[in-house]
């Protein structure tokens, strides 16, 4: 008996031992598992996307409405508050700006008070609070989107320093009154959880400590044994890190709320997100509304259930003033105060996906994938807010319309566009489909479709390189033509108006898009000079050499097309199209630019004829419905085009600050009965009629002279009716005088003739000075 | 008499050219080239804007601090404001000079000068640069 006593004593001994053993071991792995991923944790941070930043100087053309709605866009209030920063104020004309301080590239810029005046659509003064002029203002950048990790969580991490204490004050009167005495539960909220349940008012038990544990290392589920395991790590990490560790890892997890597809975690962000302020700077009243948050995010949704959640916030006020961390005057003021939350900015991961898209595109280039998701970057982009507005508006409008004059059923049709700036290649707009806000196909980069007419200029660029031979009144060939080719069918090109128009000035072929005319020069001057040209227009897809790719047979995405555009925009200067400035660490230190580049592509002087004669597609060609959109006095260049059974609509075209691309058609290839100048070009003329150009202006390069045109016989004509003025490169205009009567005209001869001869004698001078 | 004034300008021009040194931060604002009825005139080109010289003059300051990136984001900046000035064209030419990219030196020099028109002083100052800047990239 003792024996067998004995022997059950051992079994029991060993099978104690085994217990203990393995749940030592069991914790041991616990406590190996909170160590390593409390310190390896490292919160995901998105790449944080800016738009421009808004520059303001006197003389600047803007509009006060302008300068207002990117306020508005920025979260400022419409109501000043001294003390505070991000509000103005309207005076008259005058605009009073308290803006915040922001880390751009080039340094921090702190926050400052602005007082601008306008006159006219311009900004007539800028100065400071003291009165002191300011040569240059600039704005912080719009926020316009990140690149998330891949559960779309966002934050902005803070230190627990930068937290008002009455955050904290509010957080552990509401969640955890015994944080900073408890090991890490708190067995008297426990007991308090457990006789609530038979109540009908559950109250939870856990501590900060333990709602940590859960949010960091377990699944949601709600059983017991989770509910010891999270006990038994809530203790671990209590062991091993100080309170206030605990507290700022807890602060910038805690989940806070939704903004369509995008998580805001941590209060960093949502300070940011409800108040548009950093958390520094929120008051008694703010922090406490976040905090009654934390209990449910949708349930207390300030924007959805306003009176939950004021309810819920002064709840969370009178527990903090019960603990007597807060004075009974702080009390009454920060209940006094309405919930204050900024309007609401439905952006998700970005309003802008198509541009986010391409600046995506661009950082892959340079970047590693994870770290655009979780570094925490900063981009700094060329998105103009305002061009981008007014390009949505445009198309929105006209697609909606022209869908219901043609009825064709849905889908309905597709457009998209693309804004740049000429002079730099910056992409100021970007739109991918109708639905602006979708983030999935974007046509704007990855929609190659046929470009019909607009490759002509290339055409016409070829031949005006060779001065000798072509000029702008040079007579080129419109009538039946025939293009063989061993191994493919003959091509007969036929023009839009099914007729042929016999011998015609270039420029007017390429005003009117003949294209029998551009089909023969193109194949005269050799179908690979004009691709070549194309290239070096910055167009790197590649080509098929067929003479069909004249006539624009060939494919392009409209990104590409405003490449090309570029280029003849700046007069030959090609820039690479660029959606990034900068890029730079979270704490701002500068990792990248993105600077300007130029490379001369062509020389100037056919370049300069290029451009005046697609102003005459303007002023007398195709796009001649451009004039009801802008002033007259404003000289614009652009070429329509429009692809078999109007496949396709497209317009591009310049100003002397804006180029823009406008495609239209459908997704399936349906045709859609719209041409270029119809459909593509009154969103173009729309989205420039509100952005008031300004007028093109080009450097008339030197060798490049003026001369009044007969338009009857192509020979000089000064003085006769309808005589117009037309760049030649020197020496290749005509020398005949056209024979034009009227008593005019013969004065004009005449005064033409002195003209030549000063010319003649400043030439012979500046040979001689050496100019 | 239209005849005579012209001889003049155009004699004052060829002298003005022999006699002015090319000093790089000391050259005067240039008018642009009246534009012919074709092109309207800039708006932007008259008067000096106050925004850009502050920015020209920060460029300057960080050039000689040997901040060559932020001067060239300010002449960027600048270059936003007025496009076609040649001076900014000519400065941000010289950054990239110093910075060693001597293609892109070369390039926005002779963009300046497509811009440059009558200012003999900056052309020759472009001409100079673009020969530098074959010179060290050889």
């Amino acid at each position: 008996v003792a024996r067998r006593k004995r022997r059950l004593r051992r079994y029991l001994g060993f099978g104690l031992l085994a217990v203990v053993l393995l749940a030592g071991g069991f914790v041991f792995h616990l406590d190996y598992r909170v160590r390593s991923e409390f310190e390896g944790r490292r919160f995901a941070l998105p790449a944080r996307i800016y738009a421009r930043p808004l520059e303001l100087h006197a003389g600047m053309r803007i509009a006060r409405a302008d300068v207002e709605a990117e306020l508005r866009q920025l979260g400022y209030r419409e109501l000043p508050r001294e003390g505070e920063f991000g509000w103005f104020a309207r005076r008259g004309e005058r605009l009073e700006i308290a803006v915040r301080p922001f880390v751009f590239w080039d340094g921090p810029q702190g926050a400052k008070r602005l007082l601008v005046d306008f006159e006219n659509g311009a900004v007539a003064a800028l100065s400071d609070a003291a009165g002191q002029e300011v040569d240059l203002a600039r704005l912080e950048p719009v926020p316009i989107g990140g690149i998330y990790p891949a559960n779309n969580e966002d934050r902005v991490l803070v230190r627990l320093s930068q937290v008002p204490p009455h955050f904290v004050q509010a957080l552990l009167a509401i969640e955890d009154r015994q944080f900073y005495a408890h090991r890490g539960f708190d067995p008297r909220a426990i007991a308090r959880a457990v006789l609530s349940l038979a109540s009908d008012k559950v109250q939870g038990g856990s501590t900060i400590t333990q709602q940590l544990v859960k949010n960091f290392f377990l699944t949601p589920e709600r059983t017991l044994r989770r509910k010891a395991i999270e006990l038994v790590m809530a203790v671990l990490l209590e062991m091993h890190y100080d309170k206030n560790e605990i507290l700022e890892t807890y602060v910038n997890e805690i989940y806070l709320g939704q903004d369509r597809d995008r998580a805001i975690h941590g209060i960093g962000l949502a300070a940011q997100y409800y108040f548009h302020k950093d958390v520094e700077h929120l008051t008694l009243a703010e922090s406490a509304m976040l905090v009654g948050m934390i209990k449910g995010p949708s349930y207390y949704d300030p924007y959805r259930q306003p009176a939950r959640a004021l309810e819920r916030r002064n709840l969370v006020l009178r527990e903090t003033r019960e603990r007597n961390t807060i004075t009974m005057e702080q009390y009454a003021l920060a209940r006094a105060a309405p919930l204050g939350v900024t309007k609401k900015s439905e952006m998700g991961t970005s309003p802008y996906p198509a541009f986010l898209a391409l600046v995506h595109r661009q950082l892959r280039r340079d970047y590693d994938e994870a770290d655009l998701r979780t570094e925490g970057l900063r981009i700094f982009t060329t998105l103009d807010p305002r061009v981008q507005m007014v390009a949505e508006q445009a198309l929105t409008r006209r697609l909606a319309q022209f869908d219901k004059e043609k009825r064709f059923g849905a889908p309905g049709l597709e457009g998209a566009v693309v804004v740049t700036d000429p002079q730099s290649g910056e992409v100021q707009a970007l739109i991918g489909g109708r639905d602006v806000r979708f983030r999935g196909y974007n046509r704007a980069l990855d929609a190659a479709r046929p470009v019909g007419s607009l490759l002509k200029p290339v055409i016409y660029l070829t031949a005006l390189s060779e001065s000798t031979r072509y000029t702008l009144v040079t007579p080129v060939d419109d009538s039946p033509f025939v293009w063989k080719s061993r191994g493919a069918p003959d091509w007969t090109p036929k023009n839009y108006d099914s007729r042929f128009h016999g011998m015609v000035p270039l420029r007017t072929a390429l005003a009117q898009s003949y294209n029998v005319a551009a089909a023969r020069l193109g194949t005269q001057l050799g179908l690979e000079r004009v691709l070549d040209n194309v290239r070096r227009l910055g167009v790197e897809r590649p080509m098929r050499p067929y003479a069909s790719t004249l006539l624009g047979a060939t494919e392009m995405t409209p990104i590409e097309v405003a490449q090309m555009y570029q280029t003849i925009a700046s007069g030959g200067w090609r820039s690479p199209l660029r959606a990034i400035r900068e890029v730079t660490t979270q704490e701002g230190k500068p990792l990248a630019r993105y600077p300007l580049a130029v490379e001369q592509a062509f020389p100037p002087e056919p370049m300069y004829l290029l451009s005046s004669a697609l102003q005459g597609v303007v002023r007398e060609g195709t796009a001649q419905g451009l004039r009801q959109y802008l002033p007259p006095e404003t000289p614009v260049a652009g070429k329509t085009g429009t692809t078999d059974e109007q496949r396709d609509a497209w317009f591009a075209g310049f100003t002397g600050d804006r180029l823009a691309v406008v495609w239209i058609g459908y997704d399936d290839n349906r045709a859609a009965r719209l041409s270029g100048s119809t459909a593509a070009l009154p969103v173009w003329g729309d989205m420039m009629a509100v952005l008031a150009p300004e007028p093109l202006t080009l450097p008339r390069p030197d060798k490049v002279e003026l001369v009044w045109i007969d338009p009857e016989s192509g020979l000089r004509g000064r003085g006769c009716p309808g005589a117009i003025e037309l760049p030649f490169v020197q020496g290749s205009a005509p020398i005949d005088r056209a024979g034009c009567s009227g008593f005019e005209a013969a004065v004009e001869s005449a005064a033409e003739a002195v003209d030549q001869a000063v010319g003649r004698a400043k030439s012979w001078l500046e040979r001689i000075f050496g100019r | 008499m239209k005849f005579l004034v012209l001889l003049l300008a155009a004699a004052l021009a060829g002298c003005a050219t022999t006699d002015i040194m090319p000093f790089p931060d000391a050259a005067p604002e240039t008018q642009p080239e009246p534009v012919p009825p074709l092109v309207t005139p800039a708006p932007d080109a008259p008067r000096e804007n106050v925004a850009v010289a502050r920015l020209m003059e920060n460029a300057r300051a960080d050039t000689r601090a040997g901040r060559l990136a932020e001067a060239g984001a300010s002449l960027e900046r600048a270059l936003r404001i007025e496009p076609r000035n040649p001076r900014l064209w000519h400065e941000l030419a010289r950054v990239r000079l110093a910075q060693g990219q001597f293609a892109q030196a070369e390039n926005l020099a002779a963009r300046s000068n497509s811009f440059v028109g009558s200012d003999s002083t900056l052309r020759s100052q472009n001409e100079q640069l673009i020969a530098e800047a074959r010179a060290a990239g050889r």
